[in-house]
């Protein structure tokens, strides 16, 4: 990726469904985005009333006048067909989280292990909602699971509903593909 | 109708969906909730019905949202041609909250496939959908 030239990628949002993937392309996003959501049919499993099936896809332009395509997975793993269909060809991957969710820290790496291989210097940013509650974890927990696993990634915490949050979650993942670019990391 | 219904109607689906057996062609067939909950199925083990109740629900919601960004309307079929075969995606009863995926063989007539695919819709949506 280059720092002068305005250019078009794609970006990932994934995650565990309920964790705002939807919601977060929506906030930011310039384009009426696309949804594929239907009615959960499986509510003891997870409250929601709604669940994405296929993606969401939303665009926005950044500063230096590039195009970013945000698109957002299915989180339940019976749609893992359509995690690799979308992590094919993205600059990097969000994963959004549910602090409050007991098994967050797990869901964490089932995202990293799924989506880490698509994405080329491994360009991943972690946002974690829902951090205030009582029972949550904190983003330390979430960064000292990647620090074990050797992963560097910003943990970030974030309400998917304010469109400032989420575009802190694109603008710290774009600094990480600049830096790259700018550095001449190994490909 | 419920996105999900009681175990009586599900048998009574799986009833309707053996009546593919005379189809020529037809290797299986399920019936599926719009988020990708296998309702019934008729020749398909259960990791086949699972993963096509899953992938099936993602092209009907596609479907959707493509022929809503056309102007089109509500999705009603879709059909997936390959060297091989053919698989058809057709939404059951006036709700979005099922559809029902049949997977033919190069064996199988097209028209056949659809309009036998497009009778047993009707059934499901009466007997699930009243």
């Amino acid at each position: 990726m280059s720092d002068v030239d305005a250019e078009e990628f794609k970006i990932v949002f994934t995650g565990p469904m309920g964790a705002g993937k939807t919601t977060a392309i929506a906030a930011i996003s310039e384009v009426e985005p696309v949804n594929t959501e239907v009615e959960n049919s499986d509510r003891v499993a997870n409250a929601k009333e709604s669940t994405t099936v296929g993606f969401d896809f939303g665009r926005i332009t950044l500063a230096d006048g590039s195009i970013v395509r945000l698109y957002g997975t299915p989180g339940q793993p019976r749609y893992r067909f359509m995690w690799d269909i979308l992590g094919r060809g993205a600059a990097g991957v969000i994963i959004l989280l549910d602090a409050s969710e007991p098994g967050a820290l797990v869901q964490l790496d089932v995202f990293v292990d799924a989506f880490l291989p698509h994405v080329v210097h491994g360009a991943l940013v972690v946002g974690v909602g829902r951090t205030d509650l009582p029972d949550s974890q904190g983003t330390d927990a979430f960064a000292a699971r990647l620090d074990a696993r050797g992963i560097v990634a910003p943990v970030l915490s974030v309400d998917v509903r304010r469109r400032a949050d989420v575009t802190m979650l694109v603008r710290t993942l774009v600094c990480i593909l600049a830096s790259h670019a700018t550095h001449g990391a190994v490909a | 109708m419920k996105a999900r219904p009681a175990r009586v109607s599900r048998e009574l689906a799986r009833k309707v969906l053996e009546g593919y057996g005379e189809v020529a062609g037809v290797q299986c067939a399920v019936l599926f909730s719009a988020d990708g909950f296998e309702i019934a199925s008729h020749a398909a083990d259960a990791a086949a019905s699972a993963r096509l109740a899953a992938i099936g629900s993602s092209l009907a919601a596609l479907g959707t949202a493509l022929s809503g960004e056309a102007g089109l309307g509500d999705f009603e079929r879709t059909t997936i041609e390959s060297d091989r075969g053919a698989v058809t995606i057709m939404r059951v009863g006036s709700s979005r909250s099922m559809s029902l995926a049949v997977v033919a063989g190069k064996d199988a007539v097209l028209g056949q496939l659809l309009w036998a695919t497009q009778r047993c819709c009707q059934a499901l949506g009466k007997l699930l959908d009243p």
